[in-house]
């Protein structure tokens, strides 16, 4: 009895486990083989191999939705946008985290808050703002935009960081007469390194993925990202669909390797806050 | 420890980068649309004050209605379906069986890909006439049932909502680490009690990762909430606003020059996020007494 229900459990397990992997990888992979279809392979039978790969698609996507200057476009934007972002997330976390002052915990707590602030909802301040000071259907929109969007998170798991190491560290530098600002950049910010690469992937993935404000705020050809340039073949009354699934193929693959190169941090960050009691 | 000149002036200038860009983009843009709710006003001339009228005008569309209730509805299953789904899966990882780090990393994929991919992705799959979905169904026999499964009104909110509630990994891994920051002595303790591994999850691990899991609700129909790629991409609210959700109405309310509902339409989002972050926490910790 008990061995036979131990094995209706395992295969129950197992069951399950295996559903959920193909659930999320059978879509992938069945949009890899067909990126490197034909179109009219595809449009006979979805689930047929191609009988030749036909990289061509990937040449196509490139040259029809001009990819190359989009994925310039999300690199620059996502670089500048995460450098900026951590660097004032960790200034300020320095702040809240190594002193004690009136306010602090209130400071905070707005930050925080903001982690649940729906940004969708601001649309129109945000389209207001930046036609405001001209800056609409420029990439700097976007640049600025996503470090700020970004803030919250980004000082929520720096922060943690630097609560978790103790105060003496700093004492002995103290002592030696060390400022404010050279204990900043000599001890706290060395020593939060992993904190910071935390951050700094989910930055870079949000700013990498962000589709609402770049299709919001940008328009001409040469301010569109990557996200955009998915959209390009389904806006089109074009009937390429193989070359929109390479360009799908090639906006997903910066994630998942930078996923599969920062993938502790990624889950240690995003863990740092909900365990706590 | 009194803090000294040259740290009071830099925890000034530390903390300024940060506190202008919060309060050019949360503060102001929040305070912006509460008030610039009550002005009936196109974008481009002054606005007018209006009173509650955008209010007035939202609340009797029938849209708006059907908008919010389907974000209801999308914050509901999640927090019903996906997170318990995703808990039975932490449950079962924790225990590491055989690959559960390959499992793992696979579970959290959909979370690092673009939103914007994985909807075009699935508009592929449900499309009508050279879908997977399709596809698969004359494979097995079930042509039948075949359909366009966007374009019927019967269908289509169901297949924009459903797909997403099966990628788990997100609140998965959040809950295993709750799981695994559990003392082992309560284990230890539960065994001598004659535990199995069944009690042992419902009477010990659930109750000790009870705040992982409120997390995971409270994130789970915020999320619900703000929805807008899936929808903008696969069906664009239709067939006739069946599948609407409060930011694609406000979205297509800010394009067609109606800006004052849409900041009301705004300002009724934030509050349904408020009210429904405040109800969750309220009945997490009323389990606690």
């Amino acid at each position: 009895m008990n061995t036979v229900k131990k094995g209706l459990f395992g295969f129950l397990k197992w069951f399950l486990i295996i559903f959920f992997a193909i659930y999320t990888l059978f879509p992938l992979v069945w949009l890899f083989v067909t990126s490197l279809k034909t179109n009219a392979e595809y449009f006979a039978n979805p689930f047929s191999i191609p009988a030749i790969p036909q990289f061509q698609n990937y040449i196509n996507a490139f040259s029809q939705a001009n990819l190359g200057r989009m994925i310039f476009n999300s690199v620059t934007v996502a670089f500048i946008a995460t450098f900026v972002n951590i660097m004032v997330a960790a200034m300020a976390s320095y702040a809240l985290s190594r002193f004690k002052f009136k306010g602090r915990e209130v400071i905070f707590a707005l930050f925080s808050a903001g982690v649940m602030v729906p940004l969708n909802a601001l649309m129109v301040p945000y389209f207001t703002i930046f036609s405001k000071v001209g800056l609409l259907d420029s990439l700097n929109s976007l640049r600025i935009l996503y470090a700020a969007i970004g803030l919250p998170l980004s000082i929520f798991i720096v922060r943690g960081f630097m609560d978790s190491f103790p105060r003496e560290i700093e004492e002995a530098a103290y002592v030696d007469g060390c400022g404010f600002f050279g204990r900043f950049f000599k001890i706290v910010l060395p020593l939060t390194k992993t904190g910071l690469v935390t951050a700094a992937t989910f930055q870079f993935l949000t700013c990498w993925n962000e589709f609402v404000y770049a299709n919001l705020l940008t328009s001409s050809p040469e301010t569109k990202t990557i996200q955009i340039g998915i959209r390009y073949f389904t806006n089109q009354f074009t009937t390429d669909y193989v070359s929109m699934y390479a360009a799908i193929v090639i906006a997903i693959i910066p994630s998942i390797v930078g996923y599969m190169l920062f993938q502790e941090q990624i889950i240690s960050g995003l863990t740092s806050g909900a365990v706590k009691g | 420890m009194k803090l000294k000149k040259d740290e009071r002036i830099g925890i000034i200038l530390f903390l300024l980068p940060a506190m202008i860009l919060f309060v050019a983009f949360f503060v102001l843009p929040i305070a912006f649309i509460a008030i610039m709710s009550l002005f009936e006003w196109n974008g481009i001339t002054k606005g007018t004050f209006s009173g509650f009228s955008n209010y007035a005008k939202i609340f009797s569309d029938h849209v708006f209605w059907k908008s919010l209730r389907n974000n209801v509805v999308w914050a509901f299953s999640a927090c019903f379906i996906q997170v318990p789904l995703a808990l039975l899966m932490a449950l079962i990882l924790s225990k590491k069986p055989k690959f559960w780090k390959f499992f793992r990393t696979v579970y959290f994929f959909p979370q690092v890909i673009s939103g914007i991919a994985i909807a075009t992705l699935w508009s592929a799959i449900y499309n009508s006439e050279f879908g997977l979905l399709n596809g698969i169904l004359k494979a097995v026999g079930f042509g039948s049932v075949a359909k366009n499964w966007l374009g019927n009104p019967h269908t289509a909110f169901i297949c924009i909502l459903i797909y997403g509630l099966f990628y788990i990994g997100y609140y998965m891994v959040i809950m295993m680490a709750g799981i695994t920051s559990i003392d082992e002595t309560y284990y230890e303790a539960a065994k001598i009690d004659g535990a199995n591994a069944f009690q042992m999850d419902w009477h010990v691990t659930i109750p000790l990762i009870k705040y992982s899991i409120s997390t995971c609700v409270t994130l789970a129909a915020v999320f619900g909430l703000r929805t807008f790629e899936q929808v903008y991409l696969l069906t664009n609210g239709g067939p006739a606003n069946r599948t609407s959700v409060l930011v694609l109405y406000l979205y297509n309310q800010m394009r067609n020059n109606n800006y004052g509902g849409a900041n009301a339409s705004s300002v009724m989002l934030i509050l349904t996020g408020a009210v429904v972050i405040v109800l969750i926490r309220k009945i997490f910790s009323n389990k606690e007494d």
